[in-house]
């Protein structure tokens, strides 16, 4: 176990030079054959903002404010981590037939792999997130001294979400129903998830089933910094259910990884 | 040539050893010993996906590489000759590093380029400049380094204004022109040729085997060669093994080599 530790560590030691511009170029794969480019990375998300708003605010007439701030800045703290997680789930799980050349046609280690594919997505999700601040102080909502903890909160979600990744690929490559079956979860992670409805309105047993779904937790940490006005680290009750799949997540992982890693370019 | 990335790396897989490292002053360039590599082979992908949790699932074995032992050493060109599937692009792989010996030791010293499957290996989404410049990365180089490069990979792929167009809309001839251009200019310490040198039209196969037989006068930089060709064999190899079934059946000197694998 801590020998697979160690090697993935120092994999992504050795490789660290070219993480950055490995995630770099899969942000131009994400949009090439555009005319518009760039514009497309954020494109979506804004869309798909102002729809939720749309059927949650206007449509089905949920609350207007929430701890006294804006409902869409309440939504936009919790949609734009889901963005960065759906990819991670979907894609992030497969990445290895997003990349089938550098699993068996160029030596380059496999974890690698999910570490700069989840780095090309927590780019686009720091950029959302710099941008509803500035937003934010542009029209005047207050930002408090909890906006502090957002790169701590991103951090987290970097590792959980590479180690995620570095957990299912394997299997992923190896069985395509495998891959099939995390995408279709993914829908009710993210409607099980609370964040498009408020976790406090759930019954006590339901909060601490939801507080094992680290979807539920990403969000909430982001909102914590915008909305709650909490230190993440504060809320053991959500925090500690959390820890505990963080754990799972790295145990699974490091098993895949010894035990499959080396069979993945034999099945690609 | 930067070469701070990949350090020494011994890799303990089992029974299967790596030895690995960029030791371009070592005499032995490649040594296997009773390396074996065997493929695992399910009934279908759910019984592989069940295996990957339980020892308990019945599958079938095929060994590509068997007992296979050599020697290569600094500087030499050595030609695998062997009809299909006598495991000689396996061996290839395992130099290369992409795939991994069940058993047996393997002994790797200097950096690696390899023209295997020349067409594969690129990004179809990105252009070719693009692909071009990851592959400078990969591959370790500076930033200057890389400057310097590419202007020659792009002339010697004969590729032009194509160069920008995205990957997927070149013909299998285009690609392999770059992949070729690529994996000969970045000056590795052993260069792997799979059936490469059939790449493109007669000129440009001619201006390969040119490009391949300059390598191969730098006396420090070693070739393994894998070929059905057995005229380009003798042209640039000096020593021949000949595989069958993923065994040694011959080691000798390239006529020898040669000689033998026709008679069989």
């Amino acid at each position: 176990m801590f020998k697979t530790l160690a090697q993935i560590l120092s994999e992504n030691w050795q490789w660290r030079h070219q993480i950055w511009d490995l995630a770099k170029i899969d942000l131009v794969k994400t949009y090439r054959g555009a005319a518009l480019g760039k514009v497309w990375l954020f494109t979506k998300p804004t869309v798909y903002i102002l729809v939720y708003w749309f059927t949650l605010s206007v449509g089905m007439r949920a609350g207007s404010t929430i701890n006294g701030e804006p409902f869409l800045l309440w939504l936009a703290a919790g949609v734009f981590p889901w963005f960065f997680m759906s990819d991670a789930i979907n894609t992030g799980s497969d990445v290895y037939r997003r990349y089938p050349y550098l699993v068996n046609r160029i030596k380059f280690p496999l974890s690698v792999i999910s570490t700069f594919y989840t780095l090309s997505l927590l780019i686009i999700f720091a950029a959302t997130m710099a941008i509803t601040t500035l937003i934010c102080v542009l029209l005047g909502v207050h930002i408090s001294r909890y906006i502090l903890q957002l790169p701590l909160v991103m951090v987290v979600m970097f590792v959980f979400w590479t180690a995620w990744s570095i957990a299912l690929s394997p299997l992923s490559a190896i069985s395509k129903d495998f891959a099939n079956l995390v995408k279709t979860l993914s829908t009710p992670f993210f409607w099980l998830s609370g964040v498009l409805f408020q976790l406090s309105s759930l019954p006590p047993l339901g909060q601490h089933i939801m507080a094992f779904n680290p979807v539920a937790w990403c969000a909430e940490a982001v909102r914590c910094c915008f909305i709650y006005k909490k230190w993440f680290w504060t809320r053991p009750d959500e925090l500690i259910p959390f820890l505990i799949v963080f754990l799972v997540v790295v145990l699974v992982a490091l098993r895949n990884y010894r035990r499959l890693s080396k069979e993945v370019p034999d099945v690609l | 040539m930067s070469s701070s990335v990949r350090s020494d790396t011994a890799l303990d897989l089992g029974s299967a050893t790596i030895i690995r490292d960029e030791d371009r002053t070592n005499p032995v360039a490649v040594r296997f010993e009773h390396v074996r590599k065997t493929y695992k082979l399910f009934k279908n992908d759910r019984q592989r996906l069940i295996a990957s949790f339980t020892d308990r699932v019945k599958y079938d074995t095929i060994n590509a590489s068997d007992d296979l032992t050599f020697t290569c050493g600094r500087g030499e060109a050595l030609a695998f000759l062997g009809d299909n599937g006598a495991g000689k692009s396996t061996a290839l792989k395992m130099i290369t590093g992409v795939c991994f010996p069940t058993s047996g030791t393997i002994e790797v010293h200097g950096r690696v380029s390899a023209l295997l499957e020349l067409s594969a290996g690129f990004d179809m989404r990105l252009s070719g400049m693009e692909n071009v410049q990851m592959r400078c990365q990969l591959w370790g180089l500076s930033e200057e380094e890389s400057k310097e490069l590419i202007p020659q990979i792009v002339e010697f792929s004969e590729l032009g204004k194509y160069i920008d167009q995205p990957m997927r809309t070149y013909s299998s001839g285009m690609r392999a022109r770059l992949g070729f251009a690529f994996a000969s200019s970045i000056k590795p310490d052993i260069l792997v040729v799979d059936e490469a040198l059939s790449v493109g039209d007669r000129k440009f196969s001619a201006k390969c085997q040119q490009r391949v037989s300059d390598i191969m006068a730098n006396e420090n930089v070693t070739v393994l060669f894998v070929t059905h060709s057995t005229a380009q064999a003798r042209k640039f190899c000096t020593r021949g093994i000949v595989l069958d079934h993923g065994r040694t059946m011959f080691e000798g000197t390239i006529d020898e080599a040669v000689d033998f694998y026709e008679a069989t």
